[in-house]
């Protein structure tokens, strides 16, 4: 049924999406959306909802441009910045989906309430972070190591695609084949059962919001990267964006169910439409809506699809 | 022993003439998902009558009173209300015709004022066309309908503060608000205190004067026996017995529910008298509102039942065992080992299995697959590595052999899901669930609930094989044959307590039944 | 002992007392950073600043009392200041003001119509339509600064009775909140339906209807705040409302309306909106550092929303059924004799 989608997105936009050039542009720009997806894949199988990532690409973004910076970075010129910049990312992740997790699994706190709260709190104070460092609104001349994650290749192969591929290997392995996947659906099919059959809830939703923050900062690196600079509103954008391919692609906002396929479906759906209402020469209002309502559209199918199987 | 009858309110009664029923059942029959539940229900009531029915859990009471209420729809029979015919499509209907259900879940938004909820989308407004509340007659009207329940509260106070006995009042009021011509009570003493109830019958009383029909279903037959007129005894889905109360006494009230229906055919046990050591020792637990000082044991081999009706905390109880409610005190002890940590997984851990009342929001993930639900608890023993990578060979051969032993009906384990299967196997899953575990000790909460007769056959086998393996179980049922037939002993609960523990030798339906109902008010 | 309906009141009344503990501690502390905080003037600027954001934080209040939400009021102040700067800058004030209320009520009927009719989880409709309506106000504006017409940019300077004209407003919209939440049969299926929703449905509340008024209502209250923004600022930049939808939610929870449904009434948010506008002033008026506001604010809503969550957690755990009554009660009875 995506696939009919999908086709039709493309279909729209004939004439300048079929070039070969613009293919390579999408397999690029897919990459680090598809990590970010998966992140929210693990969250929306638990039946919750991250909203927070993007303000966490975003601090750490300044984070580690902060360390990292050719200009009075804190690392800066030493060799091990760039790891320890890359360590930041990961750092910060962890830490903001540690604590959406404990507040929606322990705190039993609604998940979009507290995601939106940190989301809030840490893009805040992202942008507190970068005016102590600098009067303009990001933070450049990143080493050239680093650089080269965005677009560089090694052995041939471009660098942000391994490291897409390493996420979404280790992500489709976890959720098919190890205990905590198994884990993951049972909380979002059915929590109480999922209890009683001697599954630690508390526990599994707090790893997919750590995981989440995890994906996030991944994400974030790749980007950064890409932009060569370390800003506070690196993803600001990106949030309709992540949280439609999950949708779309078929990772239900019920919980109990979602993949790394679907994610993938979602993620290339959704840069196949940005791609093609760039070249369509969209404005920002135009791509707003037509996004919105793409979502808008997913939820529907989402809960027609639910009331579907209920019937049977 | 039952004490006086109430001779004194029957001489004080006005002499009632032989006139048309107030309302008329006749020939009712009821089926769910192939499974006749109702065979042909008949009974009249009376204005100004009190009706008591009573009947085991499952003889059909519940489905009598929502057929009544509107909540279902009777599949043929006749329903004659003060002379018309009665067909309710919606529980509004029922309103309209002058029925008020009592229920036991009462229907009190805690939110609101009692007023608001005395009078909610009925209420009297400043003019016809300006829909403001008119406070001073909500006010008056409310207090009204207090003083008719004889409910001494202030009609602003808030709901929430109200105790259960209370609240019902409330519901009561608000149906005689509906000028309700036919009120049924369903167990309406369970959350009331001694005070409360009385203060219930007293109404009871004053609104049989008025000449509303009354139905109480309670297994409070002490209860039943002061406040009816006529009794209607069910049994199966089947009216076994029908009369006035001053015909029949309580010993025979008891006897015509437990009946002597076709015996079952019940799973032979090969080990039964040889047990083993005790697994599951409860001393003296105690959680307050909940159960008070119970305490028993269970041996490997041995199946110990848990009679009770329904409010006597048997589901509450096997919940506490298996960690999911705290208790304040007292002792559980499995298999030597006291338990420290009250939690599900520490229970499983333990060697424990639980098998809840309601398999659907509990024991199922109904989106899943067969195999899914079968390897849930039993995942963490197959697992190796620091990344708990699932081994599927050794984990999809014992399903298979799990599909075999309990006979599980479906073409692909991995492939269907859940909710396409038929409650027996449905239940079969999630026995087998637990059974892939190997535990010692085995709750199991009403097994056979909702099943049809083969299906009730095979889980029982499952059981009565997992007993001769020596598991030990501890099996609650509400189905005095089933406990009989499969049970070693039979601990029967009490609003809380531990009524009587029987022995196997000594099973009687009667004492059974006796010991979960006796304790009525004044005994 | 637990259980116990007083119990039950002894925790609603210390949750309903946090609010004026947490508003008499922050207005002490501020005093002391500041002398300038604590001048009267100081004060009618903040009641001014807070006027529109407790208009909104009422209008949600109806979406939150049935356990919804909605986080596109925001995006209706902007498509109603920007209607408002652009097509109307010569209409008179009263115009302006029956044109925003109509956008908002349109607006709340397209999240009302996916909520009510297709079930679709309140916050994702709302997200999108948050977005999807911010894209439609951008093209209208073509994301430029709008500038607010004589009419609605004059009315904030203007004063009916010695009272200035926003306040009035808001006023006014807080009685016509009142009349409709206290005074009327829908107010309390309101409240029953967030109370019970399948009770409410049992006694023959049409469920559906009132949620879809309710979502229009939270829509009018957030073009009444728009305007009322509008015309203190005189203009509208691209970032209008951005982010304000968070406000409205906290001061709502602030202020004691539950995020899980049928608690709340109308004083609390006004409260709240005034007790977050005290904070931003405050923050000013100490010199803080501007950047620091949107944590504050952050900080803000999450206490609101866990206190919210362990109220709701509590009340949960007292409701549980009990069995035996018997002995409390004896216990308590013979108490009161």
């Amino acid at each position: 049924m995506l696939l009919t989608v999908y086709v039709i997105g493309v279909a729209i936009f004939v004439p300048q999406i079929l070039s070969l050039e613009t293919l390579r542009e999408v397999a690029i720009a897919v990459l680090p959306l598809l990590v970010a997806v998966i992140g929210e894949t693990f969250v929306l199988i638990v039946a919750g909802i991250d909203l927070s990532m993007t303000a966490v690409m975003g601090r750490g973004s300044v984070v580690a441009a902060s360390i990292m910076t050719g200009t009075g970075g804190y690392l800066a010129g030493n060799p091990v910045a760039v790891p320890v910049g890359i360590v930041a990312f990961v750092v910060i992740g962890l830490l903001v989906g540690l604590f959406n997790g404990i507040c929606a699994a322990r705190l039993r706190m609604p998940s979009f309430m507290v995601s939106l709260a940190t989301m809030m709190f840490v893009g805040g104070l992202a942008v507190w972070y970068t005016s102590w460092h600098t009067r303009s609104v990001s933070i450049s001349n990143l080493p050239e190591v680093f650089r080269r994650i965005g677009y560089g290749a090694v052995f041939g192969m471009p660098i942000s695609f391994l490291l897409a591929s390493a996420v979404a290997l280790i992500a489709h392995s976890t959720l098919s084949r190890t205990l905590l996947g198994r884990w993951l659906y049972a909380v979002g099919r059915n929590e109480k059962a999922a209890r009683i059959s001697g599954v630690p809830v508390e526990r599994v939703v707090t790893t997919a919001f750590v995981i989440s923050g995890a994906c996030a900062a991944i994400a974030a690196i790749i980007y950064t990267s890409r932009i060569e600079t370390g800003t506070p509103v690196l993803a600001q954008n990106l949030l309709l964006d992540i949280i439609g391919a999950a949708v779309i692609g078929g990772v239900s906002l019920f919980g109990g169910r979602g993949t790394v396929m679907a994610a993938l479906m979602g993620a290339l759906f959704l840069t196949v439409l940005d791609k093609g209402l760039q070249l369509l020469g969209l404005s920002l209002f135009m791509v707003l809506t037509v996004k919105g309502s793409v979502i808008l559209l997913a939820a529907v199918l989402d809960v027609a699809r639910q009331r579907w199987s209920e019937l049977r | 022993m039952p004490t006086k009858t109430a001779m004194s309110l029957d001489q004080a009664r006005p002499a009632d003439v032989r006139r048309l029923p107030l309302l008329s059942l006749r020939d009712v029959t009821k089926s769910f998902f192939g499974v006749m539940v109702l065979h042909g229900v008949s009974f009249d009531l009376q204005a100004g009558e009190v009706v008591g029915l009573v009947g085991q859990n499952g003889s059909g009471k519940s489905t009598t009173m929502n057929i009544l209420g509107g909540v279902h729809q009777r599949d043929s029979g006749e329903i004659v209300i003060g002379g018309t015919h009665y067909k309710p499509r919606v529980p509004r209907d029922a309103e309209d015709a002058g029925i008020a259900f009592i229920q036991q879940e009462l229907n009190i938004f805690a939110n609101l004022s009692v007023e608001e909820n005395l009078l909610m989308g009925r209420f009297p407004q400043l003019g016809k066309w300006l829909p403001v509340i008119s406070f001073g007659r909500l006010r008056e009207r409310a207090r009204q309908l207090l003083a008719a329940v004889d409910l001494n509260v202030s009609p602003q106070a808030s709901a929430s503060t109200l105790s259960p006995g209370e609240r019902q009042l409330v519901e009561i009021a608000k149906a005689l608000s509906l000028n309700a011509k036919i009120i049924i009570f369903d167990e309406p003493t369970t959350s009331l205190t001694s005070r409360e109830s009385e203060r219930l019958f007293a109404l009871i009383e004053r609104l049989r004067y008025q000449g509303i029909g009354i139905i109480y279903i309670s297994h409070l037959l002490a209860d039943v026996m002061r406040l009816a007129d006529q009794i209607v005894v069910l049994r199966d889905g089947q009216v076994v017995w029908r009369g006035p109360k001053v015909t029949i006494t309580v010993d025979n009230l008891v006897t015509a529910m437990v009946g002597r229906s076709i015996e079952t055919l019940f799973p032979s046990r090969s080990r039964r008298g040889t047990t083993g050591p005790t697994v599951l020792e409860v001393e003296r637990v105690s959680q307050p509102g909940v159960v008070r000082n119970v305490s028993f044991s269970v041996a490997e081999g041995e199946i110990v039942g848990i009679a009770g009706l329904m409010g006597s905390g048997r589901t509450e109880l096997a919940r506490i065992l298996f960690g999911l409610d705290p208790f304040e005190s007292g002792r559980v002890v499995v298999t030597g080992r006291p338990f420290v940590k009250p939690e599900p997984r520490a229970c499983i851990a333990g060697g424990m299995a639980f098998l809840t009342e309601d398999r659907r929001q509990e024991g199922l993930m109904m989106d899943g697959s067969v195999a899914a639900n079968l390897e849930l608890a039993a995942l963490p023993e197959h697992v190796r590595g620091i990344s708990s990578r699932i081994q599927d060979r050794g984990l999809r051969q014992r399903m298979l052999a799990l599909k075999e032993q309990l006979d599980i009906k479906s073409r692909d384990l991995w492939v269907t899901p859940v909710r396409t299967l038929s409650g027996g196997n449905q239940q079969k899953v999630v026995i087998g669930k637990w059974l892939l575990r190997q535990p010692k000790l085995f709750i199991l909460d009403e097994p056979t609930r909702g099943l049809d007769v083969g299906a009730k056959e095979e889980v029982n086998k499952a059981i009565a094989q997992l007993a001769d393996a020596g598991t030990a179980v501890l099996m609650i049922s509400s189905e005095l044959e089933e406990l009989m037939g499969m049970c070693d002993r039979v601990v029967v609960m009490n609003r809380g307590e531990l009524g009587r523990i029987i022995e196997r030798s000594a099973f009687e339906r009667e004492a059974i039944v006796k010991a979960a109902i006796w304790k009525g008010i004044g005994t | 002992m637990t259980g116990s309906p007083a119990h039950a009141r002894r925790l609603t009344r210390f949750f309903q007392l946090l609010p004026a503990i947490f508003f008499t501690v922050l207005v002490a502390g501020f005093s002391v950073m500041s002398s300038r905080f604590f001048s009267l003037q100081n004060f009618t600027n903040i009641l001014l600043q807070a006027a529109h954001l407790a208009v909104m934080a009422v209008g949600m209040t109806f979406v939150l009392l049935v356990a919804g939400v909605d986080l596109s009021v925001g995006a209706t102040m902007y498509i109603v200041a920007v209607t408002l700067a652009l097509y109307l800058s010569a209409s008179p004030t009263w115009i302006c003001l029956l044109i925003a209320i109509a956008i908002g009520v349109a607006f709340g009927s397209v999240n009302a119509f996916f909520v009510v009719k297709l079930r679709v989880a309140p916050f994702i409709v709302t997200l999108a339509t948050l977005f999807v309506g911010r894209g439609v106000g951008l093209y209208l504006s073509d994301t430029r600064m709008v500038l607010a017409g004589p009419a609605v940019s004059g009315f904030a300077h203007e004063s009916l009775l010695g009272v200035p004209a926003p306040v009035f407003l808001e006023a006014a919209s807080l009685a016509a909140a009142f009349v409709l939440l206290r005074l009327t049969p829908f107010g309390r299926s309101v409240y029953a339906i967030g109370g019970d929703r399948e009770g409410a449905r049992k006694v023959g509340i049409n469920v559906e209807k009132v949620t879809f008024a309710v979502y229009c209502l939270c829509g009018a209250f957030a073009a009444i705040g728009g305007f009322i923004s509008l015309s203190q600022a005189a203009a509208a930049p691209s970032t209008f409302g951005e982010h304000k939808e968070f406000l409205v939610i906290a001061a709502a929870v602030l202020g004691g309306t539950s995020l899980f449904g049928g608690h709340g009434g109308l004083l609390g948010p006004v409260f709240g909106a005034i007790l977050i506008q005290t904070v931003q002033n405050g923050l000013v008026m100490i010199d803080a550092d501007p950047y620091i506001y949107p944590l504050i604010t952050a900080a803000i809503i999450f206490i609101a929303v866990l206190v919210d969550s362990l109220r709701a957690s509590a009340i949960a755990r007292l409701e549980r059924r009990r069995i035996r009554v018997e002995e409390e009660e004896t216990v308590e009875a013979v108490a009161s004799t």
